[in-house]
């Protein structure tokens, strides 16, 4: 049984992976589709409606990031009158069911049905807007939720309880009343949430977002600077949001090998260290009971030279090296190298192993 | 087994239970213990028996009697005379609402005797809680033959043949569907039942459960053999307790008897049940959705595929259907597909079940081959709307499907069929809706529901609902704009495009078939803000007075003969109409029929309260009115729309002239309406106050005759037509020439004219509409010694007022309905028979009724000396210039609404009345006048750039706001009439009043709709 099908998509006649969605089929050959609900590291849901497009001979639109390709011949057009009146009212209605107010919404410019009402030409709204009337939710320094600015994607829900495996949040009541809700719908503070943060990571909209970096810089004044977490040696890729010098965020990187955008509470939220007055910023040398700022330099070599003496007088195996969590792999790798081969002892130690 | 005597078959579904079934099982009981005939006499609690709307019922067998909303106290007295002496209790018969008719046997009900049961083939006979009684009924077979003797691949053939279609709404063949699920590799399959049955008003599935739970279970178990299954899952909603407790014991029986559970027949194939409890979501009777609250999680639906064929419930293959689809299974088993299929349509087969409720007769639960029509279920099996009203849609398919309008009566009940105008087979839920429905209020509702019932996963149905229903909301609350109506189609479309489930795809259905039948109903909400079947309260202030076509203040004259303030109560009247004298006699009243007080009792005698109120208030003298602008304008026509006409722009500083052929003014009024029902001193009066005002009146005139067309034209600014109806429709049967046959119009035209209109002996009248009455009336009073009444059709189709059609029976015209003239016999020029047809009813017309049609070799002949033939009139426009076109009808055109609704395509010259609309009603006469009095002055000051008219300020009447705490039910109070003997060769007027007391006693009555708390 061959496993690819032979289909039509916007008129080219293209080979398809049998059970392939649609989306990924059109994704691989540049074919632009929008999504909404969609996110690649989600289970999928096909709840938006934001990605329908014309199967031939299918009663109904179907949405494209579900919907998958078995059939030969299957004609697919994503691009029609059809499919635009579709999308444009999914997106006309989203945005008259809240709070979407993009001057005062934290996520403006990094919003992604900011960039649909652009990109599908939307001039004026039609519908009253409506908001729905939830109270906010600032329980906490992490999370800030105001739900009145959802659209109820669900990529929360299907981050937290099918990745993060949390299960902390779930849809809640019907029809224009549904909401999502942490169990007997209270505030994220009085619930199960490990604010790993997941939730925000993933939500396209500025209902959940980090709660100390409210204020702290647009998105268009943020530079992004992809290092790995210090926190543990798992080596999570981490995108430092960084506003005139200053890390205002910490964000998952998506293309991160180990993590893949998902992070720790300690290493999306734990950041405040960086720019803390207490924290060292030059090497100090102590003289006569006081410490004094040294240079690099100065230190390096001091270090240097009392390691030789200790050696020199002691023996190498009077010297012990005890590497941190926070160190990447290459640096524990060095540390001990130069322990074994310029000290010349095997008192190497780590305290993960504590 | 024990042979009884008789048996007492008590219903026990929800229905009958909910009206006291349990308490009457309890007094047969008592009694049969009382007089110790337990050995001779069973008592048996069964399930629904389908006439829910008439329970407690009660039937007793051998002889297959039915007794009717059987009272606990009725039980002695059934096992008294029936059960002992052999008498059927008569009080407890049922009666056909229309004829009266008494009908004992069950199945010579027509509600009962045109159904073909097979789903419910046990109803209503067997105790659902006995699992001995199901089998005695030949039940289990169908299982044993499917698990004995066939193999999974000959027991889908066997289902396929019979072309069952998924019950629940979808149509998906059955047959089919077990397929994929049997060619689905796997293990572990499931079988499910969809009894999650939520529309609004349907019961099917309930009382299927109720009445015959084996049936269902039998189902599943052949299923579970088809597509090697061995357990599944009944999700039924909570709220049917009496299902579930019922189901349950039907379980713990058939795994009792081996019937469920492991190596069932000694087949070796094991397979078992249990019930789940839905939550009470209606998104959950969708199957992805059933599934997901199976398995604990929130019931929201998946896109598809895969479809639960291939991963179902847990990801397995999994089998769904609804309750009813399974009930059929054993009978297609045990006799062949083949049978099954042996009736229904093309593409539907077998029979359908119906829970038919809302404004029709016999509310309750049918069941009817595939193919029968519409109007078949709701007239013959439903015995027709309720209190005399009109049948305006029936609500097919709850909240996912559509409206079918009177003119799609005859549309058959067949899948494609019903889709094709635009509404749905659906779960068998058929709400009918009467004259009083307002059609934006049931797609309101409807969707309403809908956006309630969202479980909020896709965006076009949690937002989209929510916006159609603010829309709609919006035009029953008078804030609907131009637009509304295509953004509602607009979105409609999108979200049956878009949305991911059935719920949401069908959710705009009853939108778009209100829109598509009733657009003029939306239209009137959103530009006018009426709400034409005052339902709507937000667009008026009472029914009566938004149902009137002059919108008189009926709650404000009625609240003013209540304190005695009877000539503030005459100016209130005047305000609206210029003829409340005659309108208190011969109006047709049509806002006593929305009066709210007749769903209490009766509706108030708002038209005898008017006359009560022209009788007694004294009549403010009228001053004529200075002519205070130079246009002059012409009306031709004296009847009451020209008169009503004349009279507003008289008041307007005009100088009117109205030109009338005949010698005296009136129209119809005078010409038409016998002195009978309304004495010439009555109208003269009210016609005096016109002429007080100083319109001129030309009578004796004919324009185009004795006066040139083109002079009139010349001469006036504007010209109202206003000509009425007064041409007889022609019988175009042969012999309608000779001498002795006459119109309608033409013979009353004749007596009023006084001119001794020669009647004759044995008079036949042709026609059942008001003109037929009036002149069946009037040759009786002019010496006929015998009148007869020959109408096509039947009673409750006739368009003559039913108070006036009892009014001619008791004066002694005979009235044969269901009868046809086929050719006025003659002998030397003179009529001395009418030969005629009889006709039966056939398919439905596009009124609503039934179209007669004749019976071959029913003729028979009349001996009569005199024929009026009554059936219709049309006006006479031969006086009309080339330049006024007149329709197909015959009747003057006028341009559509953006222009007014009076104004013909000839430059100056409106028109209104019956000459446009064909013949119609007085009230609808002035309306017209009024009208055209408004846009002939709009357009002489548009023309002269003058602004538009200001009403002047007009009296203040303070209108007592009083209303009583209590209401307790007391019938209208009756107006006195002459004696039958009395009217014999009379004219006089035979209504005569009310007294003071008698109108202070009906004026209480009213519950005052107008007044807010």
């Amino acid at each position: 049984m061959s496993n690819t099908v032979t289909v039509t998509i916007d008129g080219r006649e293209v080979k398809a992976h049998k059970g392939e969605t649609i989306l990924e089929l059109a994704t691989r050959l540049g074919i632009h589709i929008p999504t909404l609900c969609y996110h690649p590291r989600l289970p999928l849901a096909g709840a938006c409606r934001v990605c329908v497009v014309e199967v031939e001979r299918a009663r109904a639109l179907v949405a494209s990031c579900v919907f998958p390709i078995e059939q030969e011949g299957m004609v697919i057009k994503t691009n029609t009158e059809r499919v635009l009146a579709a999308r444009r009212m999914a997106v006309e209605l989203l945005l008259a069911s809240g709070d979407h107010n993009c001057l005062l919404c934290e996520s403006n410019g990094h919003c992604e049905l900011q960039d649909l009402v652009y990109e599908l030409k939307i001039e004026r709204p039609r519908f009253p807007a409506e908001s729905p009337g939830h109270s906010i939710d600032d329980s906490n320094p992490m999370i800030f939720r105001d739900l009145n600015k959802c659209i109820l994607c669900g990529r929360c829900v299907r981050a937290c309880n099918e990745v993060q495996v949390n299960q902390v949040i779930d849809f809640g009541y019907r029809g224009g009343r549904t909401k999502i809700v942490t169990a007997e719908d209270r505030s994220y503070a009085e619930s199960t949430c490990v604010f790993c943060g997941e939730c925000v990571q993933v939500c396209p909209v500025g209902a959940l977002v980090e709660n100390k970096a409210r204020f702290a810089g647009r998105p268009w004044a943020i530079k992004k600077v992809p290092t790995t977490c210090t926190y543990c040696g798992t080596g999570c890729t981490i995108d430092l949001n960084i506003v005139d010098g200053t890390v205002v965020k910490i964000t998952g990187n998506e293309d991160g090998v180990t993590n893949q955008g998902s992070l720790c509470v300690k290493g999306r939220f734990g950041y405040e260290f960086i720019h803390h007055p207490d924290r060292l910023a030059t090497p100090l040398i102590k003289e006569n009971g006081q410490f004094r700022e040294a240079t690099w330099d100065e230190a390096l070599d001091l270090t240097a030279e009392k390691l030789g003496q200790i050696k020199a007088d002691h023996g190498p195996d009077t010297i012990g090296g005890l590497s941190s969590a926070r160190c990447t792999n290459e640096e524990n790798y060095l540390m001990q190298k130069f322990m074994r081969a310029v000290i010349g002892t095997n008192n190497v130690d780590h305290c993960a192993r504590l | 087994m024990k042979i009884f005597r008789s048996h007492i078959l008590v219903c026990g579904g929800t229905g009958c239970h909910s009206s006291g079934s349990a308490e009457v099982i309890k007094a047969f009981a008592f009694e049969v213990e009382k007089r110790e005939l337990k050995d001779e006499v069973q008592i048996v609690e069964t399930g629904c028996n389908g006439f829910c709307a008439l329970g407690p019922i009660v039937v007793v067998y051998p002889e297959g009697i039915i007794y009717m909303q059987v009272a606990p106290e009725d039980a002695a007295e059934i096992i008294e005379e029936h059960i002992l002496k052999g008498r059927p209790v008569e009080r407890l018969l049922y009666r056909e609402p229309v004829t009266e008719e008494v009908i004992p046997y069950m199945n010579d009900i027509p509600f009962f005797g045109l159904q073909e049961l097979r789903v419910l083939h046990n109803r209503g006979l067997i105790d659902a809680e006995r699992i001995d009684e199901y089998i005695a009924r030949d039940g289990y077979q169908g299982a044993a033959k499917a698990l004995l003797e066939m193999t999974p691949e000959g027991i889908i053939e066997e289902v396929k043949k019979s072309g069952l279609r998924g019950r629940g709404g979808g149509g998906f063949p059955t047959g089919m569907k077990w397929q994929f699920a049997s060619q689905s590799m796997g293990e572990v399959k499931y079988v499910l039942c969809n009894a999650d049955e939520g529309d609004p008003g349907a019961f099917m599935d309930r009382s299927v459960l109720e009445a015959d739970p084996h049936a269902v279970l039998e189902g599943m178990l052949i299923a579970a053999k088809a597509i090697g299954a061995h357990q599944g899952y009944i999700y039924c909603r909570a709220e049917y307790p009496l299902a579930v407790h019922r189901l349950n014991i039907a379980i713990n029986q058939a795994r009792e008897y081996g019937l469920l559970g492991d190596d069932i027949f000694g087949s070796g194939f094991s397979f078992d049940l249990e019930v789940y409890q839905g939550a009470g979501a209606f998104v959950c009777g969708e199957e992805t959705a059933l599934m997901a609250s199976i398995e604990g999680r929130r019931g929201m639906p998946r896109p598809r595929p895969p479809f639960p064929a291939h991963q179902g419930l847990w990801r397995r293959p999994t089998v769904l259907n609804n309750v009813e689809s399974y009930a059929n299974i054993p009978q297609i088993i045990v006799q062949g597909g083949d049978w099954y299929a042996s009736i229904g349509t093309e593409t539907s087969k077998g029979t359908k079940v119906f829970a038919l409720t809302g404004d029709v007769n016999n509310i309750g639960l049918v069941e009817v081959p595939m193919g029968t029509t519409i109007g078949t279920i709701i007239f013959d099996i439903g015995g027709g709307i309720p209190k005399g009203k009109r049948f305006k849609a029936a609500q097919l398919g709850g909240p996912s499907g559509g409206c079918i309008p009177v003119q799609h009566l005859n549309t058959p009940t067949d899948y494609e069929a019903i889709t094709q105008i635009g509404a749905i087979m659906g779960s068998g839920g058929l709400i009918v809706m009467d004259e009083d429905t307002c059609m934006v209020d049931v797609a309101r509702f409807f969707m309403d529901f809908c956006q309630d019932e969202s479980c909020g996963k896709c965006v076009p149905c949690r937002v989209g609902t929510k916006k159609m229903l603010d829309i709609l909301t919006d035009i029953c609350e008078g804030r609907g704009k131009e637009g509304d109506i295509e953004l509602l189609e607009e979105m409609a479309a999108v979200i049956k495009d878009s949305a991911l489930c059935g719920l949401g795809q069908t959710a705009p259905n009853p939108v778009l078939s209100t829109i598509r039948y009733f657009r003029d109903e939306y239209e009137a909400h959103i530009r006018d803000k009426r709400c034409p079947a005052s339902v709507c309260s937000a667009l008026f202030t009472s029914p009566c007075q938004n149902t009137c076509p002059v919108e008189m203040d009926v709650p404000a004259y009625i609240a003013l003969i209540r304190a005695n303030r009877l000539d503030d109560a005459y100016k209130v009247l005047l305000k609206t109409n210029p003829f409340p004298s005659i309108c208190g006699r011969v109006c047709d009243h049509q806002c006593q029929g929305k009066c709210r007080r007749g769903q209490l009792d009766e509706p108030i005698a708002i038209k005898h309260l008017k006359r009560y109120i022209t009788d007694n208030a004294s009549r403010p003298t009228v001053e004529s009115i200075p002519v205070t602008r130079r246009e002059r304008i012409a009306v031709v026509g004296g009847g009451p729309a020209g008169l009503t006409a004349a009279r507003d722009l008289a008041r307007r500083g005009y100088s009117v002239t109205v030109f009338e052929e005949l010698p005296h003014l009136g129209g119809m009024l005078r010409y038409g309406i016998p002195e009978y029902r309304l004495p010439r001193a009555v109208l003269e009066r009210e016609i005096d106050d016109i002429r007080a005002l100083g319109v001129q009146f030309r009578t004796n005139t004919r324009v185009g005759k004795d006066i040139p067309f083109k002079d009139i034209r010349k001469e006036y600014a504007a010209l109202y037509l206003a000509v009425g109806a007064h041409q007889s429709q022609r019988l175009r049967i042969d012999g309608e020439d000779l001498k002795g046959v006459y119109g309608g119009v033409e013979f009353l035209r004749q007596i009023n004219l006084g001119n001794g209109a020669e009647v004759g002996k044995r008079v036949a009248v042709v026609g059942g509409g008001n003109s037929a009455i009036d002149a069946a009336r009037s040759a009786l009073r002019k010496g006929a010694q015998e009148v007869v009444l020959l109408y096509r059709r039947t009673r409750q189709d006739m368009p003559a007022q039913s108070d006036e059609v009892a009014a001619a029976e008791h004066e002694g015209v005979t009235i044969h309905f269901l009868v046809a003239p086929l050719e006025v016999i003659g002998v030397k020029g003179r009529v001395v028979g009418v030969r005629c047809q009889r006709m039966r009813l056939g398919a439905f017309d596009a009124s609503g009724r039934r179209r007669p049609e004749p019976i071959e070799g029913s003729e028979f002949v009349l001996d009569v000396d005199m024929v009026i033939a009554a059936i219709g009139q049309v006006p006479d426009v031969s006086f009309l210039p080339k330049d006024i076109p007149v329709t197909k009808w015959n009747t003057i055109e006028v341009k559509g609404n953006g222009n007014g609704r009076t104004q013909t395509p000839a430059e100056g010259i409106f028109a209104g009345g019956d000459a446009v609309t064909g013949p119609a009603t007085v009230i609808w006469a002035i309306a017209a006048g009024k009208e055209a009095a408004d846009e002939i002055d709009a357009a002489i000051r548009q023309r002269n750039d003058e602004p538009p008219f200001q009403r002047p300020e007009e009296e203040r009447i303070d209108i007592p706001q009083v209303i009583d705490e209590e209401v307790q039910e007391q019938p209208q109070a009756r107006m006195l009439e002459l004696e039958g003997s009395e009217r014999v060769g009379s004219f006089a007027e035979v209504e005569l009043g009310y007294t003071e007391e008698e109108a202070l006693r009906e004026s209480l009555r009213c519950l005052r709709c107008d007044m807010e708390l």
